[in-house]
């Protein structure tokens, strides 16, 4: 699932949105070149060729400066501004870039045109008069240039987003599946029915014990779906039921200890995570050892990270990789998925007779 | 008839235990938690009918099966592993689903006690190995295996179509044989003699013996007098 999830990732960030880019510079101007040969030609009857090349010259300009803003705005990460601070930048660069589109009309010749054919005679101030229209009429181009820049960079962001969002929901759909798959074992379910039906005649006052927890273990696992969250102390509090199960079925083979900091027990983990992670040292551990043995949960507050640690006994003979089953790489999904990178869940299998899960939890920043 | 119950879990084996009461022929000789402790049990009490679980610790059911030299009749008891007693190829033998129905557990000792009634000749059949190969297990009878060849520390069993290994010496399995019907055709070779389609004369006074459905075995010299006289040929 995390592999898929990434892979799709990969494909949609990577996306080559180059040739959409370049498209729409080259239409957008193109179109821009063009109203502004015809309205010269039209409105001002300037020639054709002249026309043609004016609109050659502002199209290219116009393609090369706002290309070389992007550039720049990129490296800059303006993207990743807030509003407040991206809107006086985008004022000032478009002011800039506009006296530069209007300084190199001008010494280019180009500019001329608009005040000398339409023969404004403002004399002296003339000008100047010119070159200032001339630097607001470019800034407004690269203000509106930026708008629509910004905008469908916002457009393909909330895409990305949404998609992002889609997946993630639909990951945690699937994990959650396989979670009550995982959770609802029918092989443990049967013994436990099994195991109060052997209680029911010689001990009833247990076999009632027994049908509460399996309740009580039955209704947390069909709900886990709703929180995604819950509390160390609720965590546990379904623990101890499904180890009163497994204490009935083990009997002396199963030892427990425990070590739970009080302060930890507010924190708030990922729901089935640490559940996961008791079944699992009893399935690949204890109850694979015909002496059996003692499990041992941890669950303390080093400078504010959560740190849970489940160890057991484990048969030498089964493969390091056979216990990193299904169990803990779901968990690690899930913890992924919920928690994000502040969380890790470690499997150590370095010692050949013990396994230990630690699972740590970093307050959020 | 006597039986043993092997579970991990203590109060699996009260309740079948408690289930067992009704049936008064049927008598509880003993209880394992674990495949060693199992196999010493069987090995001590030889019961004609084991009710074994399949998941324990320290190896399955499947993995004790496979280490008895004689197999009892055998009854799994699971809670969720019916697919893989269905992974026997034939000869499966009953399984009840845990927790156990009264009814089904009645119809399973029901079908053993047939099997056991059988007449003497038939009841040779029940003489059976259990034979794990790949993914799949086999209770083999004995009488069906048309040849045993040695293969190194194993034995390869010719028997319908398969062709099986078991981890035994040759001659631990001999024992077992009827001597009736089998026969030490050579140094790693035994024959089933039902098995044998035609007999002829082989190089340096051998025989050459063409079994139905394969292979042809030669019996050594040595063997082959031995063979003439207590086949009369």
């Amino acid at each position: 699932m995390a592999f898929s999830l990434t892979v799709s990732n990969y494909q949609f960030f990577h996306r080559d949105t180059r040739p959409a880019y370049w498209l729409v510079q080259g239409a957008a101007w193109s179109a821009y070149g063009t109203v502004n040969a015809v309205a010269a030609a039209l409105v001002v009857h300037l020639p054709w060729q002249r026309a043609a090349v004016e609109m050659a010259f502002f199209s290219s300009l116009g393609l090369v400066l706002s290309h070389t803003l992007r550039l720049f705005m990129r490296h800059r990460a303006w993207q990743g501004l807030p509003l407040s601070a991206r809107i006086p930048r985008i004022l000032v660069a478009s002011f800039l870039v506009g006296a530069l589109a209007a300084l190199l009309t001008r010494f280019l010749g180009f500019a001329a045109w608009r005040s000398e054919e339409l023969a404004i005679g403002w004399s002296g101030l003339q000008p100047l008069v010119s070159f200032l229209v001339q630097l607001l009429n470019w800034m407004l181009l690269f203000l509106v240039w930026s708008a629509f820049y910004f905008s469908a960079l916002a457009i393909r962001h909330r895409q990305l987003a949404e998609l992002h969002e889609a997946e993630l929901a639909r990951a945690l759909q699937a994990s959650e599946l396989r979670l009550l798959k995982s959770q609802l074992n029918p092989h443990f379910l049967f013994n436990a029915l099994n195991t109060v039906r052997a209680l029911i005649a010689d001990e009833p006052a247990r076999a009632q014990r027994a049908v509460t927890q399996l309740a009580r273990l039955l209704r947390y696992t069909l709900g886990a779906g709703q929180d995604d969250l819950v509390t160390l102390k609720q965590e546990l509090a379904i623990v101890e039921d499904y180890l009163g199960i497994e204490a009935l079925r083990l009997g002396e083979r199963l030892g427990i200890e425990r070590d739970i900091a009080p302060q930890a027990l507010d924190m708030r983990i990922p729901v089935m995570l640490l559940q996961t992670l008791v079944e699992n040292a009893i399935k690949h551990g204890i109850a694979e050892l015909p002496p059996g043995g003692v499990l041992r949960i941890y669950a303390g507050l080093v400078q504010g990270t959560l740190v849970l640690e489940v160890e057991n006994p484990r048969p030498e003979h089964v493969v390091p990789a056979a216990q990193e089953g299904i169990g803990i790489s779901n968990a690690r999904t899930r913890l992924l998925l919920l928690v994000g990178p502040r969380a890790t869940l470690d499997l150590d299998l370095s010692n050949p007779r013990r396994a230990l899960a630690r699972v740590r939890l970093s307050p959020t920043v | 008839m006597k039986a043993v119950i092997i579970d991990d879990e203590a109060l699996a084996r009260r309740e079948l235990r408690r289930l067992l009461a009704e049936f008064s022929w049927l008598e509880v000789l003993g209880e394992a938690a674990n495949i060693d402790e199992a196999a010493v049990t069987i090995e001590a009490l030889s019961p004609d009918l084991i009710f074994l679980d399949i998941q324990m610790p320290g190896g399955s059911g499947f993995d004790l099966l496979a280490r008895l030299d004689r197999v009892p009749n055998v009854i799994f008891t699971t809670a969720y592993d019916q697919h893989a007693v269905r992974a026997f190829e034939v000869n499966a033998l009953d399984y009840l689903l845990k927790p156990i129905e009264p009814e089904r557990l009645a119809a399973a000792l029901q079908r053993v006690n047939n099997a056991v009634a059988l007449p003497m000749p038939q009841r040779q059949v029940l003489e059976q190995m259990f034979v794990r190969d790949g993914a799949r297990y086999w209770f083999i009878p004995l009488r069906e295996v048309r040849l045993l060849s040695a293969e190194n520390n194993y034995v390869r069993l010719w028997w319908r179509k398969m062709q099986p290994l078991v981890a035994r010496p040759l001659s631990a399995i001999e024992q077992r044989l009827e001597p009736k019907c089998f026969f030490r055709a050579n140094r790693s070779e035994i024959i089933n003699l039902e098995f044998i389609e035609n007999v002829h004369l082989g190089i340096n006074g051998g025989l050459q013996v063409q079994l139905r459905g394969g292979p042809e075995v030669e019996i050594s010299r040595r063997q082959a007098r031995l063979f003439r006289e207590q086949t009369s040929i």
